[in-house]
């Protein structure tokens, strides 16, 4: 089962409009959005889909405040799909549309469907840095930024689900759909990803009462901190509500800057995370302040000091 | 302490405002001919944390409740009470206000407290 990550993940919101502002100043292009909602995608063509809430065409609600309503994973060809028919059918309805996708529930009611990714395959480079002692990776004239860099957000990451139990969730991600545990926060809940994904995850659960069952963010990876912080500064400039960040997480890696959202959920820019290979041993560390972050930055006004006193 | 003008904030609409010695917005919602104030501070975690989308952004979409757009949480614009969300049960921290005879909206500070961090 060759799962690569999520391709797209599908919203029920209250007011579009809104949404569709957020989402754009966020950096990702609307495609083919009109009154009913649409796509609004990322540079590789993962993205987010909104609907009304009440849009007939979307999977039943779950009976909290997400707005949530599918997540769609891309996976490498036909015989995927065929192979997660296969082993989901046998305790539960997967249904097969005529474009060759499936859908169905996970062990916690959230609605899943798979297709071959329509992931577009990006040939960008990854932002460069000069090291004394290294060669330069950015050559004679060559800038690291300047005033309206390019900074969008690349490809969509991860999700982080709350979930009320654990066990259900792992069993049914890595037992049956071939996912693995890459570090766990316990108080929290484990990292995952999924075989044909070396990202250190592409999904985490936390452990929450039913009634908070949702999802607690969603992100896209950057093409690397500088871009991170641009993207980021340009947000809050423009009015919209940082949560979290910027700064680095301990498991993964990956630089983070989380804002706050119309559609119920946290947005988090993320660059730079690890990648794992069969080989790596999973770690624990006990959530809290301490386990989840290297450090944390706090965004300020443009400021700079002068001369001295005024004249 | 006055806040602003009660013709700043549409019936129907919320508005945010920083108040020195204050850790969060007031935020400033009007609903049935009547105002209300509470604290910018999500109870779900602790110390509270912001809960607009952009600046002023504070109701749902329907504009029905207040919410937090950190997850979703609704809340009574009337009693400031969570009705849907992860913070179920909590509730916004009130804030008095008074609405002068000049339609200036200020702040009750002497009984306006700072949450417990």
């Amino acid at each position: 089962m060759n799962i690569i990550g999520p391709d797209y993940l599908v919203f029920g919101v209250d007011d579009l409009a809104a949404c569709a502002e957020f989402l754009t100043a966020f950096g990702l292009s609307p495609v083919g959005v009109d009154d009913h909602g649409g796509l609004f995608e990322a540079l590789d063509g993962t993205g987010l889909i909104i609907r009304k809430k009440d849009d007939p065409e979307l999977p039943a609600p779950l009976p909290t405040a997400t707005m949530l309503r599918q997540q769609v994973y891309g996976v490498r060809d036909a015989s995927d799909i065929e192979a997660i028919a296969a082993e989901l059918g046998k305790d539960r309805k997967v249904h097969q549309l005529a474009d060759g996708t499936i859908e169905t529930i996970d062990d916690h009611g959230f609605a899943l469907k798979f297709q071959v990714t329509k992931r577009r395959k990006l040939e960008m480079p990854a932002e460069k840095i000069n090291a004394p002692g290294a060669p330069a990776q950015r050559g004679p004239n060559e800038l690291g930024v300047w005033d309206g860099m390019p900074a969008k957000p690349r490809s969509l990451s991860h999700q982080v689900l709350f979930v009320p139990d654990l066990d259900v969730a792992v069993k049914f991600y890595c037992g049956r759909l071939g996912f693995v545990i890459t570090d766990e926060l316990t108080g929290a809940g484990p990292f995952l990803r999924p075989k044909a994904n070396d990202d250190h995850h592409t999904l985490f659960f936390i452990r929450t009462p039913e009634y908070m069952k949702g999802i607690e963010h969603l992100a896209f990876h950057m093409g690397g901190p500088t871009e991170l912080m641009v993207a980021g500064s340009r947000f809050v400039k423009a009015g919209y509500e940082s949560f979290w960040g910027p700064g680095r997480h301990k498991f993964g890696s990956n630089w983070f800057w989380y804002f706050n959202s119309p559609l119920g959920t946290h947005f988090e820019y993320d660059a730079d995370m690890d990648k794992h290979d069969d080989e790596w041993v999973a770690r624990a560390a006990p959530m809290g302040p301490e386990a989840s972050q290297m450090f944390l930055l706090q965004h300020r006004d443009k400021w700079a000091p002068g001369p001295g006193p005024k004249q | 302490m006055r806040l602003c003008s009660i013709a700043e904030v549409a019936e129907g609409q919320a508005r945010g405002f920083a108040v020195p010695g204050l850790r969060r917005k007031v935020v400033v919602v009007r609903k049935s001919g009547r105002v209300f104030g509470y604290l910018d501070s999500c109870p779900h975690y602790e110390g509270g944390t912001p809960m607009a989308w952009r600046t002023d952004r504070y109701l749902n979409g329907e504009g029905t409740h207040l919410a937090c757009h950190s997850h979703g949480a609704l809340f009574d614009v009337e009693t400031g009470e969570c009705v849907l969300g992860p913070c179920l049960g909590q509730s916004l921290t009130r804030v008095p206000l008074r609405v002068s005879a000049l339609g200036e909206v200020e702040l009750q500070l002497e009984s306006a407290v700072e949450e417990p961090a």
